[in-house]
């Protein structure tokens, strides 16, 4: 624990450790503390850098497995949806680049406004939907409380868009 | 894009999105008005944070829980900046802040830390979670008031107040900073005050920055990044005591 961590920078021995992630360790009711020996090559490498115990393992190796399948696929999603939201608005905003480079037309006009406007809508919606997914696939765990909390940061943005706050 | 670039290697690193690099650079080496670099500089902060916590939330790195909860905090403090804005004087709130981060960022370039890194970046439990969301609700009342982004008080906060790992903290700030940059960037546009040939290059220069930076922070050395934000930190600072002591930062860059 970090209140223990009297220790020095990463190591990094133990090249197929086992890991934990930070956001799995970061369940304070230890309900989803797993252990991940199947994919720490992808990982960083301070992650990968020494073996986790963790007291409380209460349940059987299988269960362990499918909690550590659920999070890691949980994670995978809201990256995706991070990256394709940057990807693609990043691609469309390299399109409307590319198109200034062209005879300027009413059609490449019109070609480059819809462009932009829908990577920056991309753009802005993205975040917004990273925490939708975080807070449904939370609260598909069981954790609600997250579910909640998602709901209700969602909530308080449109009150803040709406009343033009600067959140 | 080469500024666009650097502000999203440094914001992707630090968790700290980018505005700090790219509103000075628009305003003084570009000319562009303050009042549309800010919100280009916002969505910058918003391209930034997707690109580079991808990465993060892929490879574990950032505390989707603790952002979360943070998060919360953070609208609810901005709301709050936002409906006292008309109550208290901006520039006496830019000092303080501005003392605060100067403080924040001599000790952290000039002590030793008193507490070392965990071995492992999962090798954590977040603890203070009180003093985390009270300052997590500060930093959304700040950026709300001064239009500073929370990073640069939500990393050390989770670094020094929750004992965070230091990188574990930037890359779920950097993750944070894209939900309220959005809102923010919202607010802009409903007002037409988003200039989208201006955000062109600059995105593109931040994705690309992002990822170099996602790439590289984790394997940077942690007192190197420390360092790193202690030195951002100290620009932070001489902004708000510039703005505080002028009474209004954009009457100092006309």
């Amino acid at each position: 624990m970090a209140e223990h961590g009297e220790v020095s920078e990463p190591a990094s021995a133990g090249a197929d450790a086992h890991v934990v992630s930070a956001a799995v360790m970061a369940d304070t009711h230890g309900a989803h503390n797993t252990v991940n020996t199947a994919r720490s090559e992808s990982l960083a490498p301070e992650v990968d850098a020494e073996p986790i115990t963790h007291p409380g393992f209460d349940t059987t190796p299988v269960t362990r497995a499918r909690r550590r399948d659920l999070a890691v696929a949980g994670d995978r999603w809201i990256a995706r949806v991070l990256r394709g939201g940057a990807v693609l608005s990043g691609g469309m905003f390299v399109v409307s680049l590319g198109l200034e480079a062209l005879p300027r037309s009413e059609e490449v006009h019109v070609a480059i406004d819809l462009l932009r406007k829908g990577a920056a809508s991309l753009l802005l919606v993205t975040p917004v939907a990273r925490l939708a997914v975080a807070g449904t696939l939370l609260g598909l765990k069981g954790e609600w409380r997250y579910t909640v909390i998602a709901a209700g940061v969602l909530g308080l943005l449109a009150i803040a868009v709406g009343a033009g706050i600067q959140a | 894009m080469v500024a666009g670039g650097l502000a999203g290697s440094l914001g992707a690193m630090l968790g700290i999105g980018g505005g700090i690099v790219l509103v000075p650079a628009m305003v003084l080496f570009f000319g562009i008005p303050l009042e549309e670099a800010v919100p280009a500089s916002l969505m910058c902060v918003v391209a930034n944070s997707c690109a580079a916590a991808a990465g993060y939330v892929h490879n574990h790195l950032s505390d989707i829980r603790l952002g979360l909860t943070l998060e919360l905090a953070t609208v609810m403090g901005a709301i709050a900046g936002g409906v006292v804005a008309a109550m208290v004087a901006p520039a006496m709130v830019a000092v303080v802040f501005g003392l605060f981060t100067l403080y924040v960022s001599l000790q952290m370039l000039l002590l030793r830390s008193p507490r070392r890194e965990p071995a492992t970046l999962d090798d954590y439990t977040p603890m203070n979670y009180p003093l985390g969301i009270s300052g997590s609700f500060i930093a959304g009342g700040l950026s709300s008031l001064l239009g500073v982004g929370g990073g640069p008080l939500k990393v050390p906060l989770m670094s020094y107040g929750m004992r965070v790992p230091f990188k574990v903290a930037s890359a779920t700030s950097n993750m944070m900073v894209g939900v309220t940059g959005a809102a923010s960037v919202a607010a802009y546009a409903l007002h037409g005050h988003l200039k989208l040939a201006l955000v062109s290059p600059l995105v593109v220069g931040v994705l690309c920055g992002a990822y170099v930076g996602g790439r590289l922070m984790p394997k940077m050395p942690t007192a190197v990044l420390k360092r790193l934000f202690a030195v951002v930190l100290l620009v932070v600072s001489s902004q708000m005591l510039w703005k505080g002591g002028a009474g209004l930062w954009p009457s100092m860059v006309k």
